[in-house]
């Protein structure tokens, strides 16, 4: 209960925050982007974190939300609400897809398999210009400002969305992780033969846990690229800039918690944005480094993530132990 | 006749595909550890070799030991400070410690030296022998022949000196091997850095026919996994017959796809032999 309460009250600041910035500000879309990181993180935990398998592909499902909904748009006029669904459903069957022959693989080789399917895409949605536009890139295209259409003057309700886009998919999270497929999760991940031998399907619970994980990464695509406006193959379908992000925003936080990727992506985003205002016009490459030197510090000095900061902080306070 | 052309190609290619991927297959065999920076390794390779091309106006292909012995001294530095830590960290951690080191090392060189392309000139660079109606590249086979030159003293080393034989127990079983009084920590050491030095020793080497700019690792790595992947991940062996495999396909490829759709075959191929048979084609385990 006391969780729901706090829950609660973290979501009316965060609706509250916004009305803080300036509205056609700087701040108010680096919020945004901020929640959108941080949602994709929580979906890419679900897989990531709760079923153990580190995805190094994440940008696979990403960049198929934005394609879809951005092609429905300008080919056929739908609503990128619609457009975001049926991404959902590609991205759900894309995961499927490709979770078929890499499902049993673990580590260093499941992250390996998955690197190379998003690679794949980024070069087919580079190569299948009439479908995409190739690499030249593609913009939404105007449509009159109403709910409906999901276009609007101001940042604002893209704000709004990105917030309940994070709080649906934390719910999303939470609820998987608390029901019977969590516990399961839990049991493959302590011992797979264990969980096997108890009679666990493991292949149709990672299965399962992929699909989820795959389809909510496509909505989120779909968010992002109708802040972002303008975006390309290398851009969506980006190692570095998506799939590793995510999986970063993820850990840096606390791998397999709820507030993990929240933690994760309110420290990494806005300090990446900060960087880069400060030093891409004097030093290229110098905030990328400090992100770097951050990752590897956070990893070697807490490789449970920052969550595990809070534990001992309050475990220094209430006298109990920390986890 | 353009197929048996794409055959030579492809060998004299994956021949220096072998050589950079050996240290990927030689860090895991003995530590198990995949190092998702090990093309940062080759760019770096690459730049000593310009550098020295450039200042010292030696060949690049001659530079290849300096390349070596640069990447040696930083991999021992980096695995006695950063990898030896998480040696016993769940994969997670070992794998995103390597990607950090990977942004590190790609965005220092980006600030040290600036994104501009960078390349060399030989006067062999051109040059093709003809065998009838067949072209031999020059830089291709200088290249090859400087990797078998390496791959051959590697072998020597692993078989013949203590080292080498300290290493390959440690790799087999790391507890008995330090019964047997071998320092573990000190043979990974010399696993990670003699990798890492193997690496760019191929990126020197191939010099006279590519171009380094500090981004240039992104173009290998995928490709430096395959080749692993293909022989199996922690066989050297393996990793010989992959390269000289990636380097085939990619020459093949090249006669029937577009350009760009080159990468995609290698891609394919990696994913199904991870999907079908993950210990590689070749079928040693580690």
């Amino acid at each position: 209960m006391k969780r729901w309460i706090a829950f609660a009250i973290v979501v009316v600041v965060a609706c509250l925050l916004p009305l803080a910035l300036d509205p056609r500000g700087y701040w108010i879309r680096v919020l945004t982007f901020t929640l959108l990181f941080a949602a994709m993180a929580q979906a890419w935990n679900i897989i990531g974190g709760l079923a153990n398998q580190t995805s190094l592909g994440h940008a696979a499902f990403f960049g198929i939300g934005a394609y879809t909904s951005t092609i429905l748009l300008l080919k056929f006029g739908l609503s990128p609400w619609i457009g975001m669904v049926a991404g959902g459903v590609f991205g759900g069957v894309a995961a499927f897809i490709i979770a078929i022959p890499t499902m049993r693989l673990q580590g260093h080789y499941f992250a390996l398999a998955t690197l190379a399917f998003g690679e794949v895409m980024r070069v087919i949605a580079n190569v299948w210009v009439s479908l995409t536009g190739g690499p030249g890139g593609t913009s939404i295209p105007f449509s009159p400002p109403s709910f409906a259409n999901y276009s609007f003057k101001l940042l604002l309700p893209h704000t709004y969305i990105a917030i309940a886009a994070l709080v649906i998919t934390t719910l999303i999270f939470e609820w998987i992780q608390r029901g019977a497929m969590g516990y399961r999760l839990r049991a493959i991940k302590e011992n797979p033969s264990a969980a096997e031998v108890i009679g666990i399907d493991t292949t149709r619970v990672k299965l399962q846990a992929a699909v989820i994980s795959g389809a909510l990464m496509a909505m989120l695509g779909t968010l992002y690229v109708q802040v972002a406006v303008f975006f390309d193959p290398d851009t969506v379908f980006s190692a570095a800039g998506i799939s590793i992000r995510v999986a970063l925003v993820a850990i840096l936080g606390g791998i397999g918690t709820a507030i993990g990727p929240i933690l994760g992506a309110f420290f990494i985003i806005p300090l990446e944005e900060l960087m880069n205002e400060w030093f891409s016009s004097s030093a290229a490459g110098l905030s990328q480094l400090i992100f770097g030197l951050i990752l590897i510090v956070v990893i070697l000095w807490r490789p449970h993530g920052f969550v595990t900061v809070f534990r001992s902080l309050r475990a220094k306070f209430t006298g109990g132990t920390a986890r | 006749m353009a197929f048996i052309q794409a055959v030579i190609d492809g060998l004299l290619i994956g021949g220096v595909y072998a050589v950079i991927s050996i240290g990927l297959t030689l860090v895991y065999g003995v530590m198990g550890i995949i190092n998702f920076a090990q093309a940062e390794f080759l760019m770096i390779g690459m730049l000593v070799a310009w550098f020295a091309w450039a200042f010292l106006g030696l060949d690049p292909v001659l530079a290849a030991p300096l390349s070596f012995t640069v990447a040696f001294v930083i991999g021992w530095f980096v695995q006695g400070q950063l990898i030896s830590r998480v040696l016993k960290a769940p994969s997670v951690a070992q794998i995103f410690l390597t990607v950090g080191l990977l942004i590190v090392i790609e965005n220092s060189a980006l600030l040290a030296f600036g994104s501009q392309f960078r390349s060399v000139t030989t006067w062999y660079q051109t040059i093709s022998l003809s065998l009838g109606p067949l072209f031999v590249s020059v830089p291709y086979l200088i290249a090859f022949a400087m990797s078998l030159a390496c791959g051959v003293a590697l072998w020597w080393f692993m078989r013949t000196s203590w080292f080498g034989r300290a290493m390959r127990a440690t790799a087999q079983n790391p507890g008995a091997a330090q019964l047997m009084g071998i320092d573990s920590a000190l043979m990974y050491r010399i696993a990670f850095a003699l990798g890492v030095g193997l690496t760019a020793f191929g990126g020197a080497v191939i010099m006279p026919y590519v171009t380094v700019y500090p981004g240039v690792g992104g173009q290998y790595v995928v490709l430096m996994f395959t080749v692993v992947v293909l022989g199996g991940l922690g066989s050297v062996a393996g990793a010989v017959a992959g390269g000289l495999a990636v380097g085939v396909i990619q020459a093949l490829s090249a006669l029937v796809f577009p350009i760009q759709l080159q990468n995609l075959v290698l891609f394919v191929v990696f994913i199904l032999v991870l999907a079908v048979r993950p210990q590689g084609l070749v079928g040693a385990s580690r």
